[in-house]
């Protein structure tokens, strides 16, 4: 199952590294080039953010590097060999939760165990384990329609990571929540990476995500879409519910906004 | 608990008074049976025919439920194959919606003139009445998933077969049984209907009888069973469907 083929301990994660990565979708006049080219490398482990402006291709960046879509030009390497199917030791959360409503939490979390025909009493312990970890003991039986907006996006977070994939990918995980359950969520992620160090790739908008979570975050333009600024987030970790106790923070955080000026997509007058 | 009762007993309760009224009109306006006659006239009359009604409702029954199988299972596959398939699609729908304008009960003539005396052609044109509307939920059904669903399914390394029954199928089942609770009453009509037609035995024959011999009351009673028939049936559904889907079962949009 090994991308490599070689042994990788348990807790590490897989590295990426994309070169001239481009991507348009269709071909003649209704060719819409969404991506690229770029490069992108992220270390085994790293938690990485994409942040940009609606369109600039930022899900289709991850749907490359997942090999559910192929790219145009350039190629993508996963542990150092070469993408050319979907990745399967890979957890995906989308915005949506994308549970299936005809199965309660538990069994939305145990498909992934059913589907790769792993050992179903292991799985369950670790899907108890990560039910306990997400604060979501006692919701094992409830179908998604029982759910909150919150604790659906975490049974997608646990049907993401049960198989203990080395890579995680998200694609504005919290977009639909509310700014409290964001932010718990938030640190309820960061403490999971913290103890098991999987290679992420986090898709967002918003820049306080971006910063209270990654190690490095990227800045995407749009049409099309490019890599414009890289910024090293260096703040101890777990890092608090109020970012702004951190005085770096703000430096972060403006660095994006003065970005995203220069680019155009703010307009303040 | 209560809520289930009230349910039940509301409904009878208006239905009852409703037939009071009924027989109170009759008698005090002195309506001759055989144009309307009383409840108390044709519900006695099941009970005195009931032996017949029930040999007759069974055969009925029989034709309805051969009928709406064989309609259900192409309608389902194809409806499968339209959605998942562009080329399916392409081909066949311009096919189904064109056939779909055609009132398919105008074809009983033609069945019948080709297939004769039997149970067949019943069989036949009740299939093809159901299999359309079965279709066109199905197609809606399968394609009513999210597209980012078939992207898990990939990264999870799903085989189709898979993907089929721990995705599509579910997905589509909700859509399924609202096309099978309404299908399943229309094969009721169009069996009755055909039966008319031409047959030797059935409701719809019963029914035929009665008119040519002004039985008014045994009409009004062949009602009764057809609509007891279709209303069983269609409880029938809705029995399996909270048994194989019990996610829906308080799911408030459940009509």
């Amino acid at each position: 199952m090994r991308a490599n083929g070689q042994e990788r301990a348990a807790d590490t994660g897989a590295s990426i590294a994309g070169r001239g990565i481009k991507k348009v979708f269709g071909t003649g006049p209704s060719a819409h080039h969404a991506l690229g080219p770029i490069d992108l490398d992220v270390k085994p482990g790293e938690f990485v953010s994409l942040i940009g402006p609606s369109g600039c291709g930022k899900s289709t960046t991850m749907l490359l590097v997942a090999g559910l879509e192929k790219t145009t030009e350039g190629k993508i390497e996963i542990d150092g060999v070469p993408l050319s199917a979907p990745l399967s030791e890979v957890g995906i959360v989308f915005q949506d939760h994308l549970l299936l409503e005809f199965r309660t939490a538990i069994r939305n979390v145990m498909l992934q165990q059913e589907i790769r025909r792993l050992d179903r009493q292991e799985l369950r312990e670790r899907a108890d384990a990560l039910f306990e970890k997400l604060g979501l003991t006692g919701a094992e039986n409830r179908y998604p329609w029982q759910l909150s907006g919150g604790m659906r996006q975490r049974v997608s977070i646990a049907r993401a990571l049960v198989h203990q994939p080395s890579m995680l990918l998200m694609d504005e995980p919290f977009g639909a929540l509310d700014a409290i359950t964001r932010t718990q969520i938030r640190h309820d992620l960061e403490m999971l990476w913290l103890e098991t160090r999987k290679t992420v790739l986090f898709i967002t908008h918003s820049i306080e995500e971006a910063v209270g979570l990654s190690d490095r975050v990227l800045v995407m333009s749009d049409g099309p879409g490019k890599i414009v600024d890289e910024i090293h987030i260096d703040l101890p970790r777990p890092r608090p519910a109020h970012l702004g106790d951190y005085p770096d923070f703000a430096q972060y955080a403006q660095r994006v906004y003065t970005t995203f000026e220069k680019l155009g997509i703010y307009k303040f007058k | 608990m209560t809520g289930m009762l009230k349910r039940v007993y509301e409904p009878a309760l208006w239905f009852a008074g409703l037939l009071i009224v009924w027989e109170v009109l009759v008698r005090a306006f002195d309506v001759q049976s055989f144009i309307l006659p009383a409840p108390s006239v044709f519900l006695v009359r099941i009970f005195h025919d009931f032996d017949r009604l029930l040999l007759q409702g069974a055969i009925t029954t029989k034709l309805i439920l051969y009928g709406f199988v064989a309609g259900t299972i192409p309608g389902v596959v194809l409806g499968y194959l339209i959605a998942s398939f562009r080329i399916c699609e392409r081909l066949l729908y311009p096919l189904v919606v064109f056939i779909q304008g055609l009132p398919k009960i105008t074809l009983a003539p033609l069945l019948l003139v080709w297939f004769g005396f039997s149970d067949f052609p019943k069989i036949l044109l009740t299939s093809l009445i159901t299999f359309f509307p079965i279709l066109v939920d199905s197609v809606a059904g399968f394609k009513s998933m999210d597209r980012r669903h078939y992207y898990l399914s990939r990264s999870m390394g799903a085989s189709g077969w898979q993907t089929f029954w721990r995705f599509q199928l579910p997905s589509a089942a909700p859509n399924i049984f609202s096309g099978l609770k309404i299908t399943i009453v229309i094969a009721v009509t169009v069996v009755i209907v055909v039966e008319w037609l031409n047959s030797n035995n059935g409701l719809g024959h019963v029914v035929l009888r009665a008119m040519d011999s002004h039985d008014t009351p045994l009409i009004f009673a062949v009602l009764v069973v057809a609509s007891t028939i279709g209303v069983f049936l269609n409880y029938g559904i809705v029995v399996l469907e909270n048994v194989l889907l019990p996610w829906r079962r308080g799911v408030e949009d459940n009509a």
